[in-house]
């Protein structure tokens, strides 16, 4: 009995194989959006802050403002793009968003500074995006202590030094020394690239496999396959296998892109982020086929996607920290497999943990796999039934 | 023109009657919208950051409550004996090292180095890390030294003074929304009605291609003005947008945008007379092209230079530019005339590309 059923199994397996081998879409979709998506999302989803155009307003034109104009211009954060005669003409540039951010020098400024009285450096910063402007603003106040402690240099400390308290004990400073880690580049595409590839491993496996289970709805062949002596769950089991292999072939590409264009490293190991990205695309399998259990057509399994993958994609941490969502957000992430997916890669890529610690990520992936899966079957047999 | 309405009433009959296309004009985008612009923020709060105090001096305890006072940061004490790698693994972002001497160099008024180590695999969120331990490390300096910083910056915030990241995503994701299913319904339609067949009759009816294209082009502006009404309820409610000046160029924008789309989708159904075809045009096209090239999320600057240039053919780029400008610059027509018209001209451009390829097919009758 058990040889000619899996002679059975392996015969619907290789029916699939090459009904897909004709399908030229299916191939299409299995190349294109990973190179597409990876690539794509990878160059161009990158918040960095750096290089904010600069315009100038010096009212004071002494020694001293020019030299804090030239910290302003070493300092990679910024960019000095003019100077301007008013701070109204500043202002207008600054609406009309052809500069980021503004600085305004006053008059008073290199007297103040001789004198030993304190002086206020006035900055104009385009808010609209909040994210940059609270950068921008953490690197203006970093380089104005920067020209602070320069001023030492240049004598001008010791006529501050007066101010101090009348106690000869020099008042000590706490320094902060940051490391980066992991990412001491500081590289913003690992970010986006390992939370894509979550991305494409679900919203990829799930339209394919909608699309290929609603083909056989459309076509009307089902009911050919349920007069077969096939039972329901092999058949769909055997529309599966070859789907999740094919899928794994774009895995490996996906992460061949990731290592060649973009660098990422891969410190936890192949074997980890390949088995979490196979976990990853049964959960995709899972919920295209549950899709197709409620569509007809090929067009219908297409739009219900555009019901399904935008929460999945958002509330995520895929393309932005999760951190980020509103509190009330946060339990759904433990729904979404990309949010373990995307926490399982940059665990294991980035950060080299193993699964002492990812072991909870990848327990929930096999839960959803198996849910999703079994759920699927159980609707198409009672509907074929 | 009495023909351009009647084909617009027909198209919009049909489109009532599907009510998977219904569900989608009506429910979809103002989901989209309100998902979109409330999970898409840079901004963390609650950043959980460890402490480990070697010291444990007063002045130690000191700086651990400067950092516990931060609302952005989360502070979790962290035991001596085991190592701050550990606290990254288990989802620190950061970790804050106070060496053994921190107290008696205090005292002794030599400078004292604190160590800061950042889990930086979100570079974006590492650098705002940073950013606020400078902060707070420059301020409790600040308290403690009474001497005073020769320089001091004092740092206006135009545009979006409370730094709200919903202002700034609520226009850019009403734009997405807008850009999305408005082209998706029109080309569904299309194709269709190329795929069914009925496209023959149109063919040999005497109604010509222009007047055809024009009502369906009319029948998915209404249905992409009858989106506007949700969104912009949801903008002005949950996102706290207000008009930020003369509301005229919005108007007008959003009509020529609603007929540039809408085109567009025209476009693609007349070209791909196959839904499944037209979807994954469009979705490319209207959703994937506006979503990474328009600057929604991320500045515009920051795509790299090989790649920049396709973003001026992003007719999203230019809307979202009117729409920032209404509700949150206020610059008025001088500022968006030059958008309105680019909106404006890429819309034309869809529709004689639409109608060059089905005038090819009349019938001269």
């Amino acid at each position: 009995m058990q040889g000619i059923g899996n002679t059975r199994f392996l015969a619907l397996i290789r029916k699939e194989f090459s009904q897909i081998r004709r399908d030229r879409q299916v191939t299409l979709s299995l190349i294109v959006p990973p190179v597409l998506m990876v690539l794509l999302f990878g160059s161009v989803l990158n918040p960095t802050v750096s290089n904010l155009q600069l315009g100038v307003v010096d009212y004071s034109r002494t020694p001293e403002s020019r030299e804090l104009i030239a910290t302003l211009s070493e300092s990679e954060s910024f960019e000095v793009a003019g100077n301007y005669l008013s701070t109204g003409q500043l202002g207008d540039e600054i609406s009309h968003g052809n500069l980021e951010a503004g600085v305004v020098i006053p008059y008073e400024f290199g007297r103040d500074l001789q004198r030993g009285k304190p002086a206020t450096v006035q900055f104009l910063l385009n808010a609209m995006d909040a994210n940059t402007a609270r950068i921008a603003q953490a690197y203006a106040e970093n380089v104005i202590a920067t020209y602070n402690s320069g001023l030492g240099n240049s004598g001008l400390n010791a006529v501050f030094k007066p101010i101090a308290a009348a106690g000869a004990r020099h008042r000590s400073q706490v320094l902060l020394f940051p490391a980066f880690l992991f990412n001491p580049g500081l590289v913003a595409s690992w970010f986006v690239v390992t939370g894509v590839f979550g991305m494409l491993c679900i919203l990829n496996a799930s339209i394919v496999s909608a699309a290929a289970m609603v083909k056989e709805r459309e076509a009307g062949t089902f009911e050919q396959l349920m007069m077969s002596p096939a039972g329901t769950s092999s058949i769909i089991v055997a529309k599966i296998v070859p789907l999740f292999l094919l899928l794994c072939v774009m895995v490996v590409s996906a992460v061949a892109l990731m290592r060649l264009v973009f660098h990422v490293p891969v410190r936890g190991g192949y074997l980890l982020v390949m088995l979490g990205a196979a976990l990853c695309v049964l959960c995709g399998i899972g919920i295209g086929t549950f899709v197709a259990t409620f569509t007809k057509t090929a067009a219908q399994a297409q739009l219900a996607s555009f019901f399904v993958n935008p929460p999945l994609s958002t509330l995520s941490g895929a393309l932005t920290p999760v951190q980020a969502l509103p509190a009330w957000l946060r339990p759904l992430t433990n729904v979404n497999p990309i949010y373990h997916f995307g926490i399982i890669a940059r665990g294991s890529m980035l950060r080299g943990s193993g699964l002492d610690t990812l072991w909870p990520h990848f327990l929930a992936l096999l839960a959803f796999a198996l849910v999703l899966v079994s759920l699927s079957v159980w609707r198409f047999r009672k509907q074929l039934s | 023109m009495r023909r351009i309405l009647v084909q617009a009433c027909k198209e919009l009959a049909q489109l009532v009657r599907d009510r998977l296309a219904l569900a989608m004009t009506l429910v979809l985008p103002v989901m989209i919208v309100f998902l979109v612009g409330t999970s898409f923020k840079l901004t963390v709060s609650g950043l959980p950051i460890v402490v480990q105090d070697l010291d444990g001096s007063t002045a130690s305890r000191g700086l651990i409550d400067a950092f516990r006072a931060s609302i952005t940061l989360h502070v979790v004490a962290w035991p001596v004996e085991k190592s701050p790698e550990d606290a990254l693994q288990q989802g620190a972002l950061a970790v804050l090292i106070i060496p053994v001497h921190f107290g008696r160099d205090i005292l002794r008024g030599s400078d004292t180095p604190v160590q800061l180590l950042v889990d930086a695999s979100d570079s974006n969120t590492a650098r705002l890390m940073s950013g606020y331990a400078g902060g707070i490390v420059r301020a409790y300096n600040a308290a403690n030294t009474p001497a005073l910083q020769p320089v001091q910056a004092s740092i206006r915030l135009w545009f979006n003074p409370g730094l709200s990241d919903k202002k700034y995503l609520g226009p850019g994701v009403f734009v997405l929304a807008l850009s999305m299913f408005t082209p998706l319904l029109a080309a569904l339609a299309m194709a269709k009605e190329g795929q069914r067949g009925t496209i023959q009759q149109v063919y040999v009816s005497s109604i010509p291609a222009h007047e055809y294209l024009l009502g369906n082009i009319l029948a998915f502006m209404v249905v992409g003005a009858a989106e506007c009404v949700p969104l912009l309820t949801l903008l002005f409610t949950y996102f706290g947008v207000r008009f930020a000046g003369d509301p005229l160029p919005f108007l007008v924008a959003t009509v020529l945008y609603v007929f540039c789309v809408g085109s567009f989708g025209v476009m693609v159904g007349v070209a791909i007379p196959n839904q499944v075809g037209a979807i994954s045009v469009v979705a490319l096209g209207g959703y994937l092209l506006v979503f990474l090239l328009s600057g929604l999320l991320f500045p515009i600057a920051n795509i790299p230079s090989g790649i920049r240039w396709i973003s001026n053919f992003v007719w999203g780029k230019y809307y979202i530019q009117v729409v920032r400008d209404a509700f949150l610059q206020g610059g008025g027509w001088a500022s968006t005339w030059r958008e309105i018209l680019t909106i404006g001209g890429f819309g034309s451009l869809f529709y004689l590309t639409a109608w060059g390829s089905m005038r090819r097919m009349q019938l001269k009758g």
